[in-house]
């Protein structure tokens, strides 16, 4: 059976395929689109799908959109006179937006893809989560939590999910029993207070995590007075602090103001050194802290209602691995699974797997456990251009080319490395990466300052073998299956934070990622290859991407970046290509 | 090829351009959005650098590119300063959509369209730029950085109108004129589509907003009152809900 699943229209829109259970690939459109947390209908992400399962539309069993759109339409429309007559203006943006495209999502997919309408169907926005997170993990019964800003109604949900492997049928079961409803919403609160502090939402909610380190929460009090926990263990924000449900323009009102202060303009530097600075920093920590507590509360509430040893989480609000790594260490599961995706992309391959398994009643397969559903990297590709180009181009065998890589980055060079498949999320997860070396602040400034362009609060991640992570890293029990897709933040074990200073934040954790050797071997054997040079297997590893800009995809977006940037290797496949003064001279008028 | 003054209607709308430039909100609002727009074409152009066959062209689109994206960035550090400077006026400043105006590709589709098109479309793109920032930069006589900003671009300008035009001369030898000519046409279109959709969206926004409130009093009553049922905390979720993959509701 073939089923395409879609997400799209609100942000980070993708599309995955799933074939006889089993996902063929999934890519998010911001990867072929070029154009970041694209929220277009993913018509290239589809095509691409189709193309590389050798699919034409019409050999689809069925088309899954992952959410309801009339229910999320009804949801903005009984917002907006709910909050009559304050709503006046964004009304009409409000219709127009939904009217424009969004309602008419079944005659969208039936004109572009041209299948009949019947095969059109629909899933539930949370459901889509919960089945992204479970039914890719390997566990066979979970308790599932699925939190973000808002699908149709429901903010958060909790249930469980269960594997009937041992009967004959093979049946899958989901159940999401209880929601919290717009416009009490966990992802709303912290995206609130990322408008607040300057960044742009559904973007910069990572930024408020890694500020949230350098303050102290000593404005809790005041966070808990926007959000307040009900007596059945829920939580209920208080609407007078809010305008999201009432206006497009901005999501904090005036009384939220008087309570933290000014906001920060977007346009303002963060200097930690003055006294606005630190209370922006005490505003992040503040929220971070009330997140991580409720979060932790509905887990721990969760596990006792359950009983079950592990938890599935999905949902935008997953990707706080702070927060998971308290929910591993304090909620009582033993095992905390967040998917490679498990925003609103994932919901294109969470929607493709619930039709499999819930609506076609289909048996449970195994589903690879890994990250890389995407394009492959052409390593001819940026061969030719390099050569075209006048760089120093080498085509080296695979041990070769290991060693040589590592001694780069002993050296202290910056390495663009591609390889496979791309991942599908967020995370570079070894296949679309920078890779570093990890030891001093100074190769951590130079990667903002020369590549990244963002901000010195920042952290960056490390990479290393999941056999030596524990000697680096105090990962509690169960830790190293969150750090697979690099989803919680654990601490640097003291005696190695001056050795690993680039990546140790300053609250000394780092959200490393656990490398198993079957996942991405290459990257596991250039970790083993670095090892023996520096004595440490560890390594910097950064997406890669510059400021504003999707992570690369095609070879040639790779080169690109690197040719525009202070990368100084770049490597794709066996080829390796460093950069050549002389090639990467400026153009002049002359050659016009 | 030298720096046209400006198209006619922006010579003629210099009073407009001053009056906007010489207000220190505007011309913050101005560069800040200049910003975007730079980054956003650079972005456009590294696309095409990513995808053309041609060695050389993507050499230089690669250039052209870099030097927008710094464009971007210096127009975005100028706005920031600015702002800096005088912080008390950035209160509510940024609530409402920018000003019009100023340069930029205008939803340049990249993936499928021939060099000679891209090219064409650059150079008259990057020519009337050219011409409008000479405009700007007599107009922010007061402001020595920004004048110096818009200095430095039109030089970069020049060489991209040249290159873009040189280029198109050598892929296209026997067309580029009117290459040059329908992009000029096309950019004229998508002005017209680009002033019909506003004048639509503002026609559109009035009747919804005169429906808003000539027609939802009621309706809004009764979602309060259903909004004063609803206590807060868990819901449960209705078990048949999931079995319903048909329905959009």
């Amino acid at each position: 059976m073939k089923i395409l699943g879609i997400s799209a229209h609100y942000h980070d829109s993708a599309a995955a395929l799933v074939i006889d259970g089993v996902p063929v690939c999934a890519v998010q459109e911001e990867r072929l689109s070029r154009r970041k947390n694209d929220a277009g209908f993913p018509l290239a992400a589809i095509e691409w799908c189709l193309d590389h399962a050798g699919l034409e539309p019409a050999d689809l069993d069925a088309v899954v959109f992952y959410e309801r759109s009339m229910l999320k339409f009804e949801r903005i429309l009984t917002s907006a006179l709910r909050a009559f007559p304050r709503s006046w203006k964004s009304f009409p943006h409000a219709i127009k937006n939904s009217l424009g495209e969004k309602v008419w999502v079944r005659g969208i997919i039936a004109s572009h893809l041209g299948v009949p309408r019947r095969k059109i169907l629909f899933t539930d926005h949370h459901a889509s989560h919960a089945a992204a997170a479970f039914l890719t993990a390997p566990t066979r019964r979970a308790a599932i939590l699925t939190a973000d800003g808002v699908g149709e109604w429901a903010t958060l949900t909790v249930g469980h999910g269960e594997r009937h492997t041992h009967r004959r049928d093979g049946l899958t079961d989901i159940t999401l029993q209880r929601e919290v409803r717009f416009p009490h919403s966990l992802g709303l609160l912290y995206s609130t207070f990322t408008a607040y502090l300057g960044f742009a939402v559904n973007e910069g909610e990572y930024k408020v995590m890694g500020l949230a380190a350098y303050g102290r929460p000593t404005m809790v009090a005041q966070v808990r007075r926007l959000i307040r926990r009900t007596p059945d263990g829920a939580f209920a924000l208080a609407p007078e602090y809010f305008e999201y449900q009432t206006t497009a323009g901005r999501s904090y009102s005036s009384r939220f103001v008087d309570l933290f202060g000014p906001p920060r303009h977007a346009y303002d530097p963060i200097d930690l050194e003055t006294d606005e600075g630190r209370r922006f920093a005490d505003c992040a920590a503040s929220v971070q802290q009330v997140l991580e507590d409720t979060l932790v509360d509905i887990t721990c509430a969760l596990h006792r209602d359950t009983g079950l040893s592990d938890l599935c989480f999905g949902g935008g609000v997953a990707l706080n691995g702070v927060a998971n790594a308290r929910i591993l260490a304090e909620s009582g599961f033993e095992r905390v699974f967040v998917p490679s995706a498990p925003g609103d992309a994932g919901c294109a391959l969470g929607a493709a797997l619930y039709a499999d398994r819930m609506y076609f009643k289909n048996p449970d397969r195994e589903i690879p456990d890994h990250p890389f559903w995407g394009p492959t990297v052409n390593a001819g590709e940026l061969a030719k251009a390099a050569r075209e180009d006048g760089q120093t181009v080498e085509d080296l065998d695979e041990t070769a080319l290991i060693d040589r890589i590592a001694a780069e980055l002993a050296g202290g060079r910056i390495v663009g490395w591609m390889d496979g498949a791309s991942e599908f999320g967020p995370r570079p997860l070894g296949h679309r990466c920078i890779l570093a070396a990890p030891h001093s602040r100074e190769m951590r400034d130079r990667l903002n300052r020369d590549i990244k362009d963002r901000e010195e609060f920042r952290p960056f991640a490390p990479v290393t073998p999941l056999e030596t992570v524990d000697r680096y890293f105090e990962l509690p029990p169960g830790g190293a299956r969150l750090a697979r897709f690099m989803s919680g933040v654990f601490p640097v074990r003291p005696e190695w934070r001056e050795k690993l200073a680039a990546i140790t934040h300053v609250d000394g954790t780092a959200r490393v990622q656990a490398l198993e050797r079957q996942m991405a071997p290459r990257l596991h054997a250039l970790l083993e290859s670095y090892g023996r040079r520096s004595g440490m297997p560890v390594l910097l590893n950064t997406s890669f991407n510059v400021a504003g800009e999707p992570i690369v995809n095609r070879a040639l977006e790779g080169y690109s970046t690197f040719r525009r940037c202070g990368i100084d290797a770049l490597v794709a496949g066996t080829t390796l290509v460093t950069k050549h003064a002389a090639a990467a001279r400026p153009l002049t008028e002359g050659v016009a | 090829m030298p720096v046209l003054p400006g198209a006619p209607v922006d010579w003629m709308l210099r009073p407009v351009h001053r009056w906007i430039w010489g207000d220190h909100d505007r011309r913050v609002r101005k560069l800040l959005t200049f910003g975007e727009v730079e980054t956003d074409g650079g972005r456009d152009i590294l696309r095409a650098a990513e995808m053309t066959p041609d060695p050389l062209l993507r050499r230089l689109y690669l250039e052209h590119a870099i030097d927008e994206l710094r464009h971007g960035d210096m127009f975005r550090r100028r706005g920031a300063a600015l702002l800096q400077a005088r912080p008390a006026a950035a209160a509510g400043f940024f609530g409402g959509s920018p000003l019009p105006g100023g340069h930029g590709l205008e939803d340049l589709a990249i993936d499928g369209e021939p060099d000679r098109r891209l090219l064409a479309f650059l150079h008259v793109a990057e020519k009337a730029a050219a011409g409008r920032f000479k405009i700007y930069r007599e107009v922010v006589d007061d402001d020595p950085p920004t004048r110096a900003i818009f200095e430095e671009i039109l030089r970069d300008e020049v060489f991209h109108m040249n290159y873009t035009y040189t280029q198109l001369t050598r892929i296209s030898p026997r067309s580029y004129r009117w290459q040059v000519w329908r992009a000029r046409a096309t950019r004229l279109w998508k002005r017209y589509l680009g002033v019909a959709t506003a004048l639509a969206g503002v026609i559109g926004a009035t009747i919804l907003t005169i429906m808003y409130f000539v027609l939802l009093p009621p309706f809004a009553w009764l979602a309060k009152r259903g909004a004063d049922r609803e206590a807060p905390g868990w819901n449960p979720i209705a078990g048949n809900r999931r079995d319903s993959s048909k329905s959009q509701y």
